[in-house]
């Protein structure tokens, strides 16, 4: 297992206590980001929908269009409050500088949910074939792309570097 | 086609060209008729809507009617009336009723709660039926009853011999009916099971009889606007059945057929014919609502196609084996004007104009600007067809500023007397329509 150590050099747990041991003396604790791990869990319901509209796709079941539906809505609410947990990170000090890659990622992975959300409130087979399915799939790659980066959107103040 | 479609920029071109294009619907007229105007189907980001919030009628307020007729208010205060229904004696049974409620299964659904609660058609409906007698014709009720009570959502209703069907959403029930009675409190007799939930979307049982009483024919609507909620609740709906009074035993008769929500039989010819909702979200002009001839076997194709072979996309997998056989309807009322109700003229009690043919009562539109319907027409027949333009007979449902709505017509019925009644389900009152100068 390894862990990032606030430095962000990768190193082992058995290295853990040595990294906190070589924190400047006077250092200001770093405080948690609070929206990084909404924006994870809303990308994991994005990206299902992804999975259940190819599964409508081969099956043409409709309960599978349905679960599409919930989880774009679902993912979307998530991501609301990841939003607004953004703006408390700032807020409050806890968030430095944007991490400008990531906002876009994440931001463009949203907003073409919410298109895909009224696509998905269509009837039958074109709620998701093809425009639907369309954009869940170009979701599914930003956010996979913003998932390898990291969930947070934001450096955290404390350190400079992601929590 | 799928090929190309599925390329991102084909479908980012289609989304902007969703949201530039007009989403208003055209001349109504065009589509009345045995040959409508039929534009492209489209589909939106979010339908067009235009939903006029429901304010009733203030005293004194009343539906506007064409030359020679005039109108009164027979009944107020009602609990949703829906349908109606004249007895030999000339009493009158108003059933006060609406849908079982249902779930929410999809996100838009909590919408569409939003959008019928402010068109006043979410409000309860009574469930039960409520006696009218009117025997001296002046409109005025001398005795107003409750008569049937505790039904479960019901909606098609008719007497055969002595025997008063009524068609709840999920049964025919059969009540003992005593000429003159003024009240029912003998529970009903099952007759037959009606296709009904979980989700029952298309709640209404529209029922008439033949005219031996030999068969009651019924008008089951499907589950869905166009399949949404998959084949399997759509077995047995959106179809005409026909059920044997004796024994209950049932068949489907016609199908196809998306939400019949009226039925009856034309006078001459003893035809049976249909007003049909047809299907929503493809066009403020599409698809239109029909009124047609049913015949025994035929498939009016839904959810396939419509008007014909005009295949609708949104099913998958397609049938074009059925879609081949899809019958045109045989009249064109225009556009998502919700036909509910439908009754045959008897002759000219009304005036000359209306001897012969069908009045029908349109409910109104929500997903189409202008508003469409929000009346009551009659269109003729010649030779137990229907032919020519529509005419309006009671209009002014809406209120001028067309953003509000007074009342929604629903069910039609004759009286004894030949006036024309109908029910207004949002101003919860049943209106009666007669010659100016009556003996005509």
């Amino acid at each position: 297992m390894l862990v990032q150590k606030p430095s962000g050099n990768v190193v082992s747990c058995g290295d853990l206590q040595g990294g906190q041991m070589r924190r400047p003396i006077g250092h200001r604790r770093a405080r948690a980001l609070l929206h990084g791990g909404f924006i994870g869990a809303g990308a994991v319901l994005l990206i299902a929908a992804f999975g259940t509209d190819y599964t409508y796709y081969t099956t043409a079941l409709w309960q599978w269009a349905n679960f599409s539906a919930w989880l774009i809505t679902a993912g979307l609410i998530v991501m609301l409050v990841a939003v607004i947990l953004l703006v408390i990170d700032f807020a409050t000090g806890r968030a430095g500088r944007l991490n400008t890659g990531s906002f876009i990622l994440v931001t463009a992975a949203a907003l073409l949910s919410l298109v895909n959300a009224f696509v998905h409130s269509r009837d039958a087979w074109t709620s998701v074939v093809p425009q639907g399915i369309l954009l869940s799939a170009v979701s599914t790659i930003l956010l996979l792309i913003a998932g390898a980066r990291g969930w947070s959107l934001a450096m955290s103040r404390a350190t400079g570097d992601r929590p | 086609m799928r090929t190309t479609s599925l390329r991102p920029t084909a479908a980012l071109i289609s989304f902007v060209a969703l949201a530039a294009c007009s989403s208003k619907g055209g001349d109504p007229a065009r589509q009345y008729g045995a040959d409508p105007y039929l534009p492209e189907p489209h589909e939106y980001l979010l339908p067009p809507m235009s939903v006029p919030k429901a304010i009733g009628w203030k005293a004194g307020e009343m539906p506007t009617v064409s030359a020679g007729l005039k109108i009164e208010a027979l009944a107020t205060g009602l609990e949703h009336p829906r349908t109606l229904y004249t007895l030999p004696n000339g009493d009158i049974l108003v059933v006060e009723s609406n849908s079982p409620g249902t779930e929410p299964y999809r996100p838009k659904d909590f919408i569409a709660g939003k959008v019928k609660s402010r068109a006043g058609a979410a409000a309860k409906g009574g469930n039960r039926i409520t006696l009218l007698r009117n025997t001296d014709g002046n409109g005025k009720p001398e005795l107003r009853t409750v008569f049937i009570d505790h039904l479960h959502s019901p909606y098609g209703i008719v007497l055969v011999d002595d025997t008063l069907y009524v068609a709840n959403t999920d049964a025919i029930l059969a009540f003992n009916y005593v000429p003159g009675a003024t009240r029912i409190t003998s529970p009903g007799v099952k007759l037959a099971d009606l296709p009904a939930g979980p989700i029952d979307h298309h709640w209404t049982k529209s029922m008439t009889a033949s005219a031996d009483g030999s068969k009651l024919y019924v008008g089951v609507g499907s589950n869905s606007n166009i399949t949404e909620n998959g084949m399997d609740v759509e077995a047995g709906r959106a179809a005409i059945y026909e059920v044997d009074r004796l024994t209950g035993a049932k068949r489907i008769f016609a199908s196809g057929t998306r939400n019949p929500t009226s039925v009856a039989f034309e006078p001459q010819t003893r035809q049976l014919f249909a007003v049909v909702n047809e299907r929503d979200e493809i066009g403020p002009d599409l698809v239109p609502d029909y009124l047609t001839s049913i015949r025994q076997g035929g498939f009016y194709g839904w959810p396939y196609s419509y008007w014909g072979s005009h295949v609708d996309v949104r099913v998958h997998p397609q049938r074009p084996d059925l879609v081949a056989q899809a019958i045109k309807p045989d009249y064109g009322l225009s556009s998502h004007v919700a036909p509910l109700g439908l009754v045959f003229s008897e002759g000219q009690h009304l005036s000359p104009a209306f001897a012969n043919g069908a009045f029908i009562g349109e409910h109104g539109s929500w997903d189409r600007s202008p508003l469409n319907g929000y009346q009551v027409i009659f269109v003729p027949f010649v030779e137990g067809r229907p032919v020519g333009k529509q005419i309006p007979v009671v209009t002014g449902f809406l209120g001028k500023d067309n953003e509000t709505v007074h009342g929604r017509p629903v069910g039609l019925a004759l009286d004894q007397s030949g006036a024309l009644l109908v029910a207004d389900d949002v101003g919860n009152a049943v209106w009666r329509v007669s010659a100016t100068q009556p003996g005509t």
